[in-house]
């Protein structure tokens, strides 16, 4: 209760004069302007066009494009690609940072040494974090490849879709579970110390104690960061695909936003890469909005 | 980027220099154009020794020469160059951008500019291959820069010691001494995939042994053109090439990894790449290697084999002034001596019969044999609608589409047929809208 009349306290307060605000937003709203929202009217517009790359022949075909997308049996697979690689990396991501989150919470020794580690992938570029992966577990000569194959498992994720879907999944999480875990860390570390000394005293163990008191504080930063990650999934995971298996084999890889890349830069089909992007866009906005009006509902945030 | 930006700084600081001293030159300087080309590493050194060597032939004009980044970087920076009405004299684009750059608009033939400014280029001395690919109703339409083709590449140690003196000249032959060499355990491999498999495996498959890749010659008599290469031995092709990496003869470098690699560090025993690597093999290798034509299947003639690489266009909305220094450029490229300087470089073949000649009077092949290779192999018999080349709208596109079904092939869940008959299908679509897009225009 406390909490909300300080929040309202806060919106309240400050800025009475309209104008600084105003100019403190300028830089920012000129940076959507230009890299978001002309860009995103232009694909808007090219969607709706069948067009010749340099713009000398255009010719308007309505929903020509959109109607392919729908009918074709690549754009279908990479659909389920891409939800298939969001969940599974979403997943992943989220229950490692957690289970590090956990326990370098309560290592006491040493803890900054663990935490710089755990947080060092995120200094890494996606695409050197790509090619590292792709050496690692390249059946020829990498060394994790190798011991795979010690194992008798006969890895190949240059011929079987599904070890290269591991592959990038691996890749991405690995790249992005330092982000999570920075979150998940910070809020244990917001979990009332007397609680936790309670339930302590009452003779529960660190599990028990996680599960019952840290885990429910826990779920509103969850549920950020599972749209977080989605978001992360659909548009930010381009550099890596590239690095690691460039959408193969067979397409077994080729997530949405690889494909707009593909289609748009390498085949030079504009008016299919621009429909696909709106559709992508239409997909982020719907997914947001139906994440944080029903299900954020549900996230209890009660002490 | 990097290079501009102290490009554009070099230049201000030195045109201000000129202003603090108030020696403005007045009308010697030369007219400048901008050449943006795909040359990485040390291609690119040798295209600003090119450069170099041309500016300080003469002091009417000025060439630079700027690396936009791969071949797919470059097409996409010039059409955002063109579309913002700021697109530079000259580009280096990929063979396989043919059709899109003829009928965009957007470019002048290079023969009508350089006959119209007074140039002698032979046109006819042109390699027919090279030519024929970058023609359209007998005319050349863009320069040819740097052509390459497919060649076989092989490991002399591992023939050697399997009891060969060399790689057989058919495929069936050619399966017999991989398989011996892996089963004597020679190699860990016979061979390795290259990147482009598609343009060395399938395409010049294709030409070599006579075979049609599509309706209307290979789509040089219409935009109408469709795939038939699900009705020929490509499928054939397609399932050895299966069969070599299901019993591990053949290898997939993968990503993370060149596949030149496994044949310079004596992993694999062949390998079936362009002649432009050259340049990389010399450098990297350390086995005792050497090259032959690419096999051909039993019975058959072998005809030409087709090119790949890039040339140089022209684009529209220059001065006058530009268009005589690009055409200065473009002249001075197509000399022999040029073209054999850039041929020792570089490991390209010969663009011009003349540069061929020089190269062989001065004795330059007697050294380096296997770099004739690919000028042979070109020139070999007359090439038939089969080998010209191929004008394929949209080419990357239906290119990648057949990758994908290839890959379906590997992963074993596409027989060979049906896979092509899948890309050929896909591929056809492709161009379907690429003639519904340019209908009556070529």
């Amino acid at each position: 209760m406390a909490a909300a009349a300080i929040e309202a306290g806060l919106k309240r307060a400050h800025f009475k004069d309209v104008r600084l605000p105003v100019l403190l937003l300028l830089p920012q709203l000129a940076i959507l302007l230009f890299f978001f929202f002309i860009p995103s009217f232009r694909a808007l517009g090219q969607a709706f066009f069948l067009s010749d790359p340099f713009g000398n022949t255009v010719h308007f075909v309505g929903f020509d494009n959109f109607a392919q997308l729908l009918q074709s049996a690549t754009y279908h697979e990479s659909v389920q690609v891409t939800v298939v690689f969001t969940l599974l990396q979403n997943l992943l991501t989220i229950a490692v940072a957690l289970v590090l989150a956990f326990a370098s919470d309560r290592v006491i020794r040493g803890r900054g040494i663990y935490k710089a580690i755990i947080l060092l992938p995120y200094a890494i570029a996606p695409v050197i974090a790509g090619i590292l992966w792709a050496f690692l577990f390249n059946p020829a000569v990498g060394p994790l490849a190798q011991v795979l194959h010690a194992i008798g498992l006969a890895w190949d994720p240059n011929r079987v879709g599904s070890d290269a879907m591991i592959l990038v999944i691996l890749a991405a999480s690995w790249k992005h579970v330092c982000y999570d875990y920075i979150f998940l860390l910070a809020g244990l570390l917001a979990v009332p110390s007397s609680l936790l000394e309670a339930a302590a005293v009452d003779g529960a163990g660190p599990l028990r104690r996680f599960f019952t008191i840290g885990l429910p504080l826990l779920m509103p930063t969850m549920f950020f960061l599972a749209v977080m990650n989605f978001v992360y999934g659909f548009f930010e995971i381009f550099a890596i695909v590239d690095a690691v298996t460039q959408g193969g084999p067979a397409g077994a890889t080729n997530v949405l936003v690889f494909k707009v890349y593909v289609d748009g830069f390498i085949n030079l089909d504009l008016g299919s890469s621009a429909a696909q992007s709106v559709i992508l866009m239409i997909f982020a906005l719907l997914m947001t909005l139906l994440q944080f009006r029903y299900v954020e509902r549900r996230v209890s945030y009660d002490v | 980027m990097n290079f501009n930006r102290r490009n554009a700084l070099a230049t201000l600081a030195f045109s201000s220099a000129l202003w603090l001293a108030g020696a403005a030159p007045a009308a010697a300087e030369p007219v400048q154009i901008q050449w943006w080309h795909a040359m990485g590493g040390a291609l690119g050194e040798r295209v600003d020794e090119l450069v170099k060597n041309f500016n300080a032939s003469q002091q009417k004009y000025a060439v630079s020469a700027v690396y936009k980044g791969n071949y797919d970087e470059v097409i996409n920076g010039t059409i955002a160059a063109y579309r913002a009405k700021r697109a530079p004299a000259l580009v280096q684009i990929y063979e396989r951008g043919f059709m899109t750059m003829l009928l965009s608009d957007a470019t002048m033939p290079v023969q009508d500019l350089l006959d119209q400014r007074g140039y002698k280029v032979d046109w006819a001395d042109f390699v027919k291959p090279v030519a024929g690919f970058y023609s359209y109703k007998g005319k050349l339409m863009t320069m040819p820069f740097n052509s390459s083709s497919p060649i076989l590449w092989y490991n002399k140690a591992h023939f050697e010691k399997a009891g060969f003196a060399k790689p057989a000249e058919t495929w069936q032959e050619l399966e017999k001494q991989l398989y011996a060499i892996k089963q004597k355990g020679i190699s860990a491999c016979g061979s390795v995939l290259a990147g482009d498999y598609h343009w060395s495996l399938l395409e010049n498959y294709s030409a070599i042994n006579d075979l049609p890749y599509a309706t209307k010659a290979n789509g040089y008599q219409g935009l109408d053109t469709e795939f038939v290469y699900n009705k020929t031995s490509v499928v054939s092709q397609v399932a050895r090439i299966k069969k070599w990496i299901d019993d591990d003869v053949m290898q997939i470098a993968g990503q993370g990894l060149s596949p030149e690699q496994l044949f310079t560090s004596g992993k694999c025993s062949t390998y079936f790449a362009s002649t432009a690597a050259h340049s990389g093999i010399e450098r990297e290798s350390k086995i005792d290697w050497s090259a032959t034509y690419l096999p051909w299947e039993d019975g058959k003639q072998p005809r030409n084999s087709t090119i790949g690489g890039a040339s140089l266009w022209v684009m529209k909305g220059q001065k006058p002034a530009e268009y005589e220094a690009v055409a200065a450029f473009l002249d001075y490229l197509a000399k022999p001596e040029t073209q054999f300087w850039w041929v020792k470089a570089t490991g390209y073949v010969p663009l011009t019969n003349k540069a061929y000649q020089l190269a062989k009077s001065q004795g330059y092949y007697k050294d380096h044999a296997t770099r004739e290779i690919a000028i042979l192999q070109l020139t070999r018999g007359t090439p038939t609608a089969n080998s010209t080349g191929f004008h394929f709208g949209n080419f990357t596109q239906t290119m990648m589409a057949q990758r994908d079904e290839f890959q379906n092939v590997v992963a074993g869940k596409k027989t060979p047929q049906v896979a092509m008959d899948d890309a050929v299908k896909r591929g056809n679509e492709i161009l379907r809208q690429y003639e519904k897009l340019n209908k009556g225009r070529y």
